[in-house]
């Protein structure tokens, strides 16, 4: 009987994950058409059309194509490592999910602090990029990867800043409650720099276009997955634009109210909680892919200063600003649980 | 059942990795190991319901501190030979050391054994709460503390780094927004075959 | 617990100097480096002594704790805390304005700053834990200006010896505190007492105490922990070298004083043995080194060794008298140190700093009045009465007689005899030698009241000698071993 019962939750967890990651892979295959087409048509191309309806196939075409393709080991190169970057990079960008919340109480892990751990998931990422750069034994992929690491701990700083000012506004770090603390207003509203900060910064953390420095394919070929080739490049890809999703699913979650619906009436609130938060992803993604059609590459001291100089003592400041305020109305929330 | 056996597991991997740092041949692999065991480590504080621990754990000497020891690393030229025999050379002492906080160790753990008092009771707060309340109220004295000797280094670390090199062409942002259009474009008339007249200072 | 309007009070002087030290920050940062800028960062960190100092009067009276017992201020504290403002004001103003070598930035007076803040900090550390952080915010600063002449290799290996050897001390103290904490139960120093009150002293708390006073030996270096002390002297820029010379040592003697008074005040047997050997050595390695020194830095660094040695006297005698008399010697130290870096701050050759003791050959004719007042202060750090230090000497050596320590007292005499000589070599020197090539004029101007300040209080210091020793005794009784 026990035994029966201890098969049956397994399998129900498993069940619950793949619920959560096969949506998400298809999610990222049309990712890669999305920016396609929309960049197309922004530069009056028209994008990939031919395979399928409106091109619909693309995506599994490429990836059939790269799965049937050599993997190369550059010579010199330390194979463990780079044979384990891409997969860290991939994993890293499939487990924060276990934290996000769908709707209330749709969730894989509602753990207290949900907040922390998409932080130190998300501070992760930089060692598949390391990694991938120094294991190639390639100059192009190790200033890549200099270039990126530096990039991604330095936005991380504002990005934790960001987050410290929802925070004082909700009193939790579990990410239902600070969903749930936005039924009266998103904190988008009240905290619009701060949301501006976060998604700028949310472009740098993923390498998206204008800071995509570590790839730079016009001075370092393509940064530090330069050597890769077939599936462990694809490996890359998918993480990327997995990590693209993810980042678009947290700043919804603590900026633009999660799965609660614009307008408490109808017909807003009888459209179920998961579509709000999925519309809203693709909002976001959307705002990626236009960025990236219309904004030039950063040269790399802006960014450097942009984030440190700019956006670090900005958010500090507003840390200050937000907790002062709510100290001085008296409105500070109590801690939740 | 399933938490000691990941107990067992994330200690395994934390002494192993452990192990791996300290013999493996290649520095860079050796800090991923170390990488590897601060990882299992935090999994630990999980076991010990010490999340915000672990997560801040994962954050602070994951996410940062090893990123800086990794960088030094694949930069520094390391003479690896110089570096083994290093090890040879203070193996003795190292062995001896280790065995003697081993069996300090132990000694402790078979006094211990079996009393739980030495854990703290977990209320109904979350520890994050709780050590908020206490790093706040009671602690805030070191914390701040904390934070003045963290501005120290930090101004420190600069002051002794910093070199203003003459020559050197840097950006002034402010500059740049303030120049005008008056100030840097001329409009001239050109004759054909006669080109522009060069005016002082401009190019 | 409760903040209230007393925290703040009782603390003010720190609150204080943590502003004038953001203000300095925030000057450094956005301030436009002109010609006059680091006149006004130095006018600012002298305002923020003198405000600091005055803040002292203000301070509640009696002994009172703050910060959850961590934060101890009483008669003692707030009189150490004088010193040290005073000692980190004298230190700044000798700086002057353009000194050179590197140090001329605003962040040096940020870091100066911030170090008397940590000794401070040191001075009121009533718990193991705000003990070592404020003993860390203290010394970081210090590795970087040790170590802030730039470019020169000297200044570089004393930054780098201070910072290894002061890491070495940290780890030894904390080390022995955690002994102390595991075998007590508690980091504050009075439940440490009330532990030591019932029952037997454990080993470990034994073991404990030696690590945590050889880490703080380390830092008031006294021998057999001196060896930084005299590379860092000689390769840290003079002004640094003035700094260590007139103030950290001040709070270090008052930390070991509180650990030992009044943490554990019922294991005087034990720290007694540790202290009268660390004072012994210190007389010894400090009379003894000195005499061959031909950097005068160096020399003075000796010197400050066989000066701790005979304040480890004082305190070694575990009476009331003794700490009173290491009150008065901490005093008079003070004041010699930074007389003595007065004059040989103003050593200067063709607009180039000089260090060697030769170089002050032939003062007397060129520096008349540098040259005298040299004369006294060497006078006095060789203990000739009336001059303060003959004082300071005499009531250590009565406390160690009083408390049995005949044969402590007579190898402080005898050293003091052998220290006699070098000090009396620069006298020599000053007044007996051709000077071979004679130094800059001009410099003195600025240092003259420093100099002049530590002369009135050297000479003159019979005169209010028994109202000092009063005072001094009065806050001895603060201690938590004699109330």
């Amino acid at each position: 009987m026990m035994e029966n019962n201890w098969y049956i939750e397994l399998a129900w967890i498993v069940a619950k994950i793949l619920a959560v990651i096969v949506p998400l892979l298809i999610a990222v295959a049309y990712l890669t058409l999305a920016e396609r087409r929309v960049i197309g048509f922004m530069q009056l191309r028209k994008g990939p059309n031919v395979v399928g309806p409106f091109g619909l196939f693309q995506p599994f075409a490429d990836a059939l194509k790269l799965m049937a393709k050599e993997t190369i080991l550059p010579a010199g190169a330390d194979k463990t490592v780079f044979m384990i970057a891409p997969m860290l990079t991939f994993v890293l960008a499939l487990v924060a999910w276990a934290v996000i919340p769908f709707d209330a109480g749709m969730v894989l892990a509602d753990i207290n602090v949900g907040v922390l751990y998409l932080f130190a998931i998300s501070s992760l990422g930089v060692y598949g990029v390391i990694m991938a750069g120094w294991a190639s034994n390639s100059k192009y992929a190790f200033l890549g990867a200099l270039r990126s690491a530096a990039q991604m701990v330095s936005y991380e700083v504002s990005m934790g800043l960001v987050i410290i000012n929802v925070l004082v506004c909700v009193g939790s770090l579990n990410l239902s409650a600070i969903v749930e603390a936005q039924r009266d207003m998103w904190f988008a509203v009240p905290l619009f720099p701060m949301f501006a900060v976060f998604f700028i910064s949310t472009l740098a953390e993923t390498n998206r276009a204008p800071f995509d420095l570590p790839e730079g394919e016009s001075e370092l070929v393509a940064g530090y997955f330069v050597e890769y080739s077939s599936m462990s490049f694809a490996l890359f890809f998918l993480g990327e634009y997995a990590n693209m999703i993810l980042m678009s699913a947290i700043t919804t979650l603590l900026f633009l109210g999660g799965w609660l619906p614009p307008f408490d009436f109808a017909p807003f609130n009888l459209i179920p909680g998961p579509i709000w938060f999925i519309l809203k992803i693709c909002l976001l993604l959307f705002v990626f892919l236009w960025v990236r059609a219309t904004t030039p590459r950063y040269r790399y001291d802006q960014l450097m200063r942009l984030g440190w100089k700019v956006f670090l003592p900005f958010s500090l400041i507003y840390v200050v600003l937000t907790a002062g305020y709510l100290v001085a109305t008296d409105s500070l929330p109590g801690l939740i649980g | 059942m399933i938490s000691s056996f990941f107990f067992y597991l994330f200690a395994a991997v934390t002494c192993l990795s452990g192990l791996m740092v300290v013999t493996s041949r290649n520095p860079v692999h050796s800090v991923l190991f170390l990488i590897l065991a601060f990882f299992n480590a935090a999994g630990l504080f999980i076991l010990l319901q010490a999340e915000f621990l672990a997560m801040l754990l994962v954050v602070v000497y994951v996410g940062a501190v090893a990123v800086l020891f990794l960088f030094v690393v694949m930069m520094l030229d390391i003479n690896f030979v110089e570096l083994r025999e290093g090890f040879q050379k203070y193996r003795t002492l190292g062995i001896v050391i280790g065995i003697i906080l081993l069996a300090e160790l132990f000694t402790t753990f078979f006094q211990l054994a079996g009393d739980s008092g030495a854990l703290p009771e977990t209320t109904g707060v979350h520890n994050t709460a709780q050590l908020g309340r206490v790093l706040y109220t009671e602690y805030v004295y070191l914390f701040q503390l904390a934070g003045l000797i963290l501005l120290v280094a930090m101004i420190g670390a600069i002051a002794l780094t910093l070199r203003s090199r003459p020559g050197v062409k840097r950006q002034s942002i402010s500059d740049q927004n303030s120049r005008r259009r008056e100030d840097t474009v001329r409009l001239a008339k050109v004759r054909s075959g006669e080109g522009a007249e060069a005016k002082e200072g401009s190019h | 617990m409760e903040f209230s309007s007393l925290t703040f009070l009782a603390a003010l002087p720190e609150f204080i100097l943590i502003f004038f030290a953001l203000v300095l920050v925030l000057v450094a940062a956005f301030a436009r480096h002109s010609d006059g800028h680091i006149k006004t960062v130095r006018t600012i960190s002298l305002v923020g002594y003198a405000t600091g100092f005055a803040a002292l009067f203000l301070l509640p009276q009696g002994a009172t704790e703050i910060f959850n017992g961590m934060f101890r201020i009483d008669g003692l504290t707030v009189y150490m805390k004088g010193l040290v403002l005073l000692g980190g004001f004298f230190a700044c103003w000798l700086v002057g304005d353009g000194w050179g070598e590197g140090i001329d930035r605003a962040e040096f007076h940020l870091l100066v700053l911030m170090a008397i803040l940590g000794m401070l900090l040191m001075i009121s550390a009533n718990d193991l834990i705000s003990l070592y952080m404020a003993l860390e915010l203290q010394s970081l600063p210090l590795y970087v200006v040790a170590a802030m002449r730039t470019g020169s290799l000297k200044s570089s290996e004393a930054g780098l010896k201070y910072f290894l050897l002061g890491a070495l001390s940290s780890g030894m103290l904390l080390y022995g505190a955690s002994m102390i904490y595991g075998f007590s139960g508690s980091t504050g120093f009075s439940e440490i007492a009330a532990s030591l009150t019932t029952g037997d002293i454990s080993i470990g708390m034994t073991v404990g105490m030696v690590f945590l006073l050889s880490g703080l030996a380390f830092k008031i270096s006294a021998a057999p922990f001196h060896m930084w002390t005299p590379d860092v002297y000689e390769g840290a820029p003079t002004p640094v070298t003035a700094l260590f010379a007139i103030v950290p040592k001040v709070a270090s003697i008052t930390l070991i004083l509180s650990v030992t008074y009044n943490a554990l005040g019922e294991m005087a047997v034990q720290w007694q043995q540790i202290l009268i050997a660390l004072s012994v050595i210190s007389m010894i390695v400090g009379a003894t080194g000195a005499i061959m020194q031909q950097n005068i830095k160096r020399m003075l660094a000796y010197s400050s060794i066989a000066h701790m040695g005979y304040a480890l006297a004082g305190l070694a005698s575990g009476s009331m008298q003794g700490s009173t008399s290491v009150i008065i010697y901490m005093t008079t130290y003070v004041f010699m140190g930074a007389g003595s870096f007065a004059v040989i701050m103003t050593m200067r050759r063709d607009g180039l700093p000089v260090e060697r003791i030769s170089d002050l050959s032939g003062l007397s004719s060129t520096h008349p009045i540098q040259a005298a007042g040299m004369m006294v202060i060497m006078f006095s750090m060789a203990g000739i009465p009336p001059l303060a230090g003959f004082f300071a000497k005499w009531y250590v050596f009565l406390a160690a007689v009083d408390a049995g320590l005949v044969p402590l007292a007579i190898i402080g005499l005898l050293t003091s005899v052998i220290g006699a000589f070098y000090y009396l070599r620069i006298i020599r020197l000053m007044y007996f030698q051709e000077a071979n090539a004679p130094l800059d004029k001009g410099g003195e101007r600025q240092n003259r009241l420093v100099l002049f300040a530590s002369l009135a209080v050297i000479l003159l210091f019979f005169f209010f000698i028994g109202p000092v020793h009063d005072h001094a005794s009065s806050i001895s009784g603060a201690l938590a071993s004699f109330s």
